[in-house]
């Protein structure tokens, strides 16, 4: 064991050489011992050096004469060398000497030099350095110590410089970094550095030698931790998937590879792997039985990346769950998934208060699991599978919200299906968009063969194309040459779309008629008739209309659709927003009233504060506009009628966006528009009539009617139609009482479950803010504002629906701007003081 | 896309009672006439240059006017009545005085037809005095040439046509009954050459296209049915056209073959390429049944007009499919 004896032969001419070098100016002596240092790093045969002599050199000496070379880059005599002995014994030292030391020397060097000719120097022997493969070199050397031989420190700063040299070399090079270093292809490489280090650790496996596979691992770990794992694991994860298709050794070293990340990483790789790799066979072929061995992976896998993160695409849904269904070892996991995420599905408290995209996310992962079973499993389930189906189910179709409740319709259709109850699947109407195809498609197994990673070399068959384009030409001209030219194509038709079925009776000419009809006659077409006209008769003569107006609106509020007439509800709701327009107090008095009333169905209720939106906008529309075309305008709302009132949102939505826009000052546009000025309307002396009553009962719960109870979806209309009334009472008088009143009113129901509630309330908020002027803001409403500030800033923060959220930091916006205009405005402020 | 639904050119008012007949002529450019039949027993002669009535004829004795036509060699006028006559007119150089009457004896609504078998000689076909029967007298001579009466048991009859076919036969006839049943007649053996039963319900109006061979009857049902004569003589039904109002009065084909327009029950008139019969358009104006309709018969196409008479007392004169009227 003569080589663990130091040799003080070698210390001797390493201390030699440097005092040449630091005192010599010539390059006669120089050069010599330039050569010397090199020697022992030579393998080549011509070598006077020993090996123990190279040995003990590599472990004793090399370091500190890098070291010496680097202090020594502004010395006179690296100037006075030739470019070639330069390149060949200065930068040969750093290039053939053990890497992982001169990797370390290299980078240190980098942090210290400032800016100068010796920096471009090392970076440009750096840039050699990772050109020449060294740090597959190094980590190869790492793979062949099976116990470690250095300190863990030394160990833990040379993976800190492997895997952060791009943000190393940048914080000191700024805009002069080579793009060698930069991330996307820094880490590339490293990836392709790994892999040939994986692949030489193979290599030796077949010829029968330990290796070791740690430090390679936490090279992987903490690229990935910092946050690289996608630029490495593109690289990565398709030759690994490639190369253990058919090779067992591979697969192992694969499997070691990912057993010996540590566990503080483990999320990271894992995570970043399922997102690379292009099919569950090749997660299984890499990562083995990982999720059974590794604690920490299965928690990532089984219950991180289904049931707390969403935001991966169903690709890796599909890429996980396939994973656990694909082994028998595994096929335990998944019926625990299984049981999980049904429960997380199901559960009522996770509907009301998970963001719509989680619930999506979770309602995929259920469908997906339940496909991935088979009839044994689907037996042993089946009571935990049909409870959830039932509660969660339930818990969806209470949802106010229209994809929560398609979601569950769609699941519930699918896991019925699958269950096979007696035969009788569930069968929901919806609408069918892009969601609901995309869950259900999920119940169809995926496309199965997974994309071959190697492109198999095609020879590409152009010709064979080409060849077929022209006879498909020749047949496509050949198409229909004896088309009779001689027809009545050369005439085109008119319009014919007014070409209708005759009524034989004639619509009615008064009023009176109408209502005599809609009350007592059992005759379809009459009563078609009747309402048809109901709306024309009632805006023609409005002194007529004011006779029998509240009793018109009775009967249209309590008309029912006996003979399924097509535009029924548009026609009813029109021809009420016509009465409430023409005979205003009044109606507006019984409609208020009758909200609040025994025995009304909520959709009643929700055609009065539909009614009574409309015609409040109706009526806000400025005065100087002529009749005909206010008739004209709520004809062209009135026709697109939503059926569900408060599932589209987008109208006052758009209203709000629409006013939003035009106060919020935008530094890039230059000048804002003016926010619209004020005409007189209609609307803002009747607005009390409109607004107050509505306000009256709210918590009085009746029998049939409890709004701060079951019926959240007319306490949300109702708090949206408020917003709007306020928001139409824009420069009203009455606007700041108004405010103030709705204020008081949605402090109560603020943190409603229901995202529709708190939608409407934020609403209204916003609409209080733009409606009421800053200066009553400030005087009539400040005790009121510290509080609504802090709690919209609490909403905008943690409110689980991102509408809510971001209405609230539009609130926020107004609010502030309207404050800071009244507060810079110092007439303002001696009015208040 | 579509071009909007037309509007008529101009329409004539002041008939007084509602329109049962349209007949125009054409021929003197300067002084295109329409004569009109009105269901108050007058006949209005109106020059659609002035757009006025030129002369109102009194006739009948105030009994609804059926049909006009006129003798196209001596601008004479004949007129059906409910009266049960058929009178002819002399209405040149200011005159309006019956020249000549037949008594029919038919208290049906069926219409006459006439074919005019050499210039000052003509064939009449009208109802007798027997529902289902038919007589057919030669003019001016009022020699009567057959009586054609059905075997089988059809009906009243309701509607025909006469024409001179260019096989050489002797003219034909079609006629429709009260069964819904189309009969061929040979006029020269007074016998039945085919039959068809084109709809379930009365035939209301039909109409030949002397060129194709094809006809096309009308009924109070919502279908028109067309059908053609083979080579045999044999009526063949062909496609249907379904209408969205039930009800036609009267059928026309334009002179060039191309367009048939409808009378329709339902107040309007539907216009349809005749060879396909594609809908081309709804016309909508009259605001009760209209009676008749016609398509002139001017020389210059361009000029070309249809009429449509309704028992709103009105007549609607359109120009449509002229071409060059047409990129207007």
């Amino acid at each position: 064991m003569e080589i663990l004896t130091p040799s003080p032969e070698v210390r001797l001419t390493v201390a030699q050489c440097f005092r040449t070098l630091t005192t010599s100016t010539d390059p006669k002596d120089l050069v010599p011992a330039l050569q010397t240092l090199n020697s022992y790093l030579d393998e080549g045969p011509g070598n006077k050096t020993t090996s123990s002599q190279r040995a003990e050199f590599r472990r004793a000496h090399f370091t500190r004469s890098l070291q010496f070379l680097v202090s020594n880059i502004q010395a006179d005599w690296v100037h006075s060398l030739t470019a070639t002995q330069r390149s060949e014994l200065w930068d040969g030292l750093f290039l053939k000497g053990p890497p992982e030391q001169a990797l370390l020397v290299l980078m240190d060097g980098i942090g210290e030099q400032s800016a100068s000719a010796g920096l471009d120097h090392l970076v440009s022997i750096t840039e050699k350095f990772l050109q020449r493969c060294r740090l597959a070199d190094l980590l190869w050397y790492y793979c062949q110590q099976t116990s470690p031989s250095d300190s863990p420190q030394l160990r833990e700063t040379l993976l800190g410089r492997i895997v952060c040299l791009p943000d190393l070399t940048a914080n000191k090079l700024h805009l002069n970094n080579k793009p060698l270093f930069l991330p996307q292809q820094y880490y590339p490489l490293l990836a392709a550095e790994m892999f040939t280090a994986l692949e030489k650790t193979c290599q030796a496996l077949k010829d029968g030698t330990d290796c070791s596979l740690t430090f390679v691992a936490q090279t992987l770990g903490k690229v990935c931790v910092q946050g690289h794992s996608g630029l490495v694991l593109a690289v990565m994860a398709p030759r690994l998937s490639a190369c253990s298709r058919s090779d067992m050794v591979w697969q192992r070293v694969s499997w070691k590879l990912f057993e010996n990340v540590p566990q503080r990483w483990v999320e990271s790789v894992l995570t970043g792997l399922v997102q690379a790799v292009n099919g569950p066979e090749a997660l299984g072929r890499i990562i083995g039985n990982l999720v059974l061995t590794n604690k920490k992976a299965q928690f990532v896998i089984t219950h991180k990346m289904l049931l707390l993160q969403y935001k991966y695409e169903t690709r890796v849904l599909r890429i996980i769950l396939g994973y656990l269904a694909a082994d028998k070892d595994r096929r335990p996991l998944l019926i625990q998934v299984l049981r999980s995420v049904s429960q997380a599905w199901a559960n009522p408290s996770a509907v009301k208060h998970t963001p719509l995209e989680q619930q999506l996310y979770v309602s995929k992962a259920l469908l997906l699991s339940v496909s991935l079973l088979n009839d044994s499993e689907l037996q042993e389930l089946r009571s935990d599978l049909i409870h959830c189906m039932l509660d969660g189910m339930q818990s969806h179709l209470d949802s106010s919200v229209v994809r929560i409740r398609h979601m569950g319709m769609v699941v519930g259709e699918c896991l019925s299906s699958r269950l096979d109850i007696g035969g009788a699947a569930l069968k929901f109407e919806y609408d069918q968009d892009e969601e609901t195809r995309e869950l259900l498609s999920l119940m169809t197994p995926g496309t199965g063969d997974e994309p071959e990673d190697e492109p198999v070399n095609v020879v590409d068959s152009p010709q064979e194309t080409t060849e077929t384009t022209p006879h498909a030409d020749s047949e496509a001209s050949k198409v229909d040459p004896d088309s009779d030219l001689d027809s009545d194509d050369e005439l085109t038709p008119y319009d014919m779309s007014a070409d209708q079925e005759l009524s034989k009776a004639s619509p009615p000419r008064y009023l009176r008629d109408c209502l005599e009809t809609l009350t007592s006659s059992d005759d379809p077409v009459r009563v078609e008739l009747s309402l048809r006209a109901a709306e024309g008769l009632v805006r023609k003569n409005a002194f007529a209309a004011k006779e029998i107006s509240v009793q018109l609106t009775k009967v249209f509020l309590h008309l029912e659709d006996k003979y399924n007439l097509s535009g029924f509800l548009s026609l009813r709701q029109s021809t009420m927003v016509a009465l409430t327009v023409i005979d205003t107090i009044p109606v507006t008095q019984y409609l208020t009233t009758e909200f609040y009333s025994l025995n009304y169905s909520l959709r009643q209720r929700l055609d009065i504060l539909e009614v009574l939106s409309l015609a409040a906008q109706e009526l806000s529309k400025p005065i100087t506009e002529t009749k005909d075309q206010l008739i004209s305008v709520s004809n062209s709302s009135s026709a697109d009628l939503n059926p569900y009132p408060g599932d589209n949102p987008v109208h006052w939505r758009q209203e709000v966006e629409r006013r939003i826009q035009s106060k919020t000052r935008r530094l890039t546009k230059g000048a804002t528009k003016p926010p619209a000025k004020a005409t007189p309307n209609h609307y803002a002396p009747v607005a009390g009539h409109f607004f107050f009553p509505l306000l009256r009962n709210f918590d009085k719960p009746q029998v049939t009617f409890d709004l701060l109870g079951t019926d959240h979806l007319v306490l949300g209309r109702l708090i949206q139609t408020l917003g709007l009334l306020m928001h139409l009472a824009v420069n009203a008088p009455i606007a700041a009482q108004m405010g103030r009143a709705l204020l008081d009113f949605v402090w109560a129901v603020r943190y409603h479950v229901d995202q529709t509630v708190r939608r409407g309330v934020l609403f209204a908020v916003c609409s209080v803010f733009l409606s009421v002027n800053s200066q009553n803001l400030l005087v009539d409403l400040s005790d009121q504002l510290f509080e609504t500030r802090t709690w919209l800033a609490d909403v905008a923060e943690g409110d689980p629906d991102a509408d809510c959220r971001s209405l609230a930091v539009q609130s926020l916006v107004l609010m502030d701007q309207s404050l800071k205009k009244q507060l810079q405005d110092p007439q303002a402020l001696s009015l208040e003081s | 896309m579509s071009s909007p639904a037309p509007t008529p050119v101009y329409t004539l008012r002041g008939a007084g009672g509602p329109l049962n007949t349209l007949h125009f002529s054409c021929h003197d450019a300067d002084t295109p006439l329409l004569y009109s039949g009105s269901g108050k027993g007058l006949i209005h002669v109106w020059n659609l240059n002035t757009r006025r009535a030129k002369k109102i004829v009194k006739g009948h004795s105030g009994n609804s006017i059926i049909w006009v036509s006129t003798l196209q060699s001596t601008d004479a006028l004949i007129s059906q009545g409910r009266d049960m006559l058929v009178c002819l007119w002399d209405l040149s150089e200011g005159r309006s005085e019956m020249v000549d009457s037949v008594w029919t004896g038919s208290v049906g609504f069926c219409q006459c037809s006439m074919l005019e078998m050499s210039p000052g000689n003509h064939l009449l076909a009208f109802p007798g005095e027997q529902t289902e029967e038919i007589k057919i007298i030669q003019l001016p001579s009022k020699t009567p040439v057959c009586t054609l009466v059905p075997d089988a048991k059809v009906g009243m009859v309701m509607c025909m046509k006469l024409w001179q076919p260019d096989s050489g036969l002797g003219p034909l006839l079609v006629a429709g009954y009260e069964d819904g049943s189309l009969l061929l007649w040979d006029v020269t053996q007074r016998s039945v050459l085919s039959q068809a039963k084109a709809h379930p319900e009365p035939v209301m109006c039909l109409t030949f296209d002397l060129k194709r061979l094809r006809g096309i009857s009308g009924s109070s049902e919502k279908n028109l049915s067309s059908w053609v004569l083979d080579g045999q003589n044999n009526l063949q039904l062909q496609d249907n056209v379904t209408l969205v109002n039930p009800g036609i009065s009267q059928l026309c084909i334009r002179g060039d073959g191309k367009l048939l327009a409808s009378a329709g029950w339902d107040h309007r008139v539907r216009v349809f390429g005749w060879k396909r019969l594609k809908p081309l358009a709804v016309l909508q104006y009259h605001t009760d049944m209209v009676q008749s309709v016609a398509f002139s018969d001017h020389q210059d196409p361009r000029q070309r007009l249809l009429a449509a008479g309704s028992k709103d007392q009105r007549i609607s004169l359109w120009s449509i499919y002229n071409e060059g009227a047409e990129t207007g």
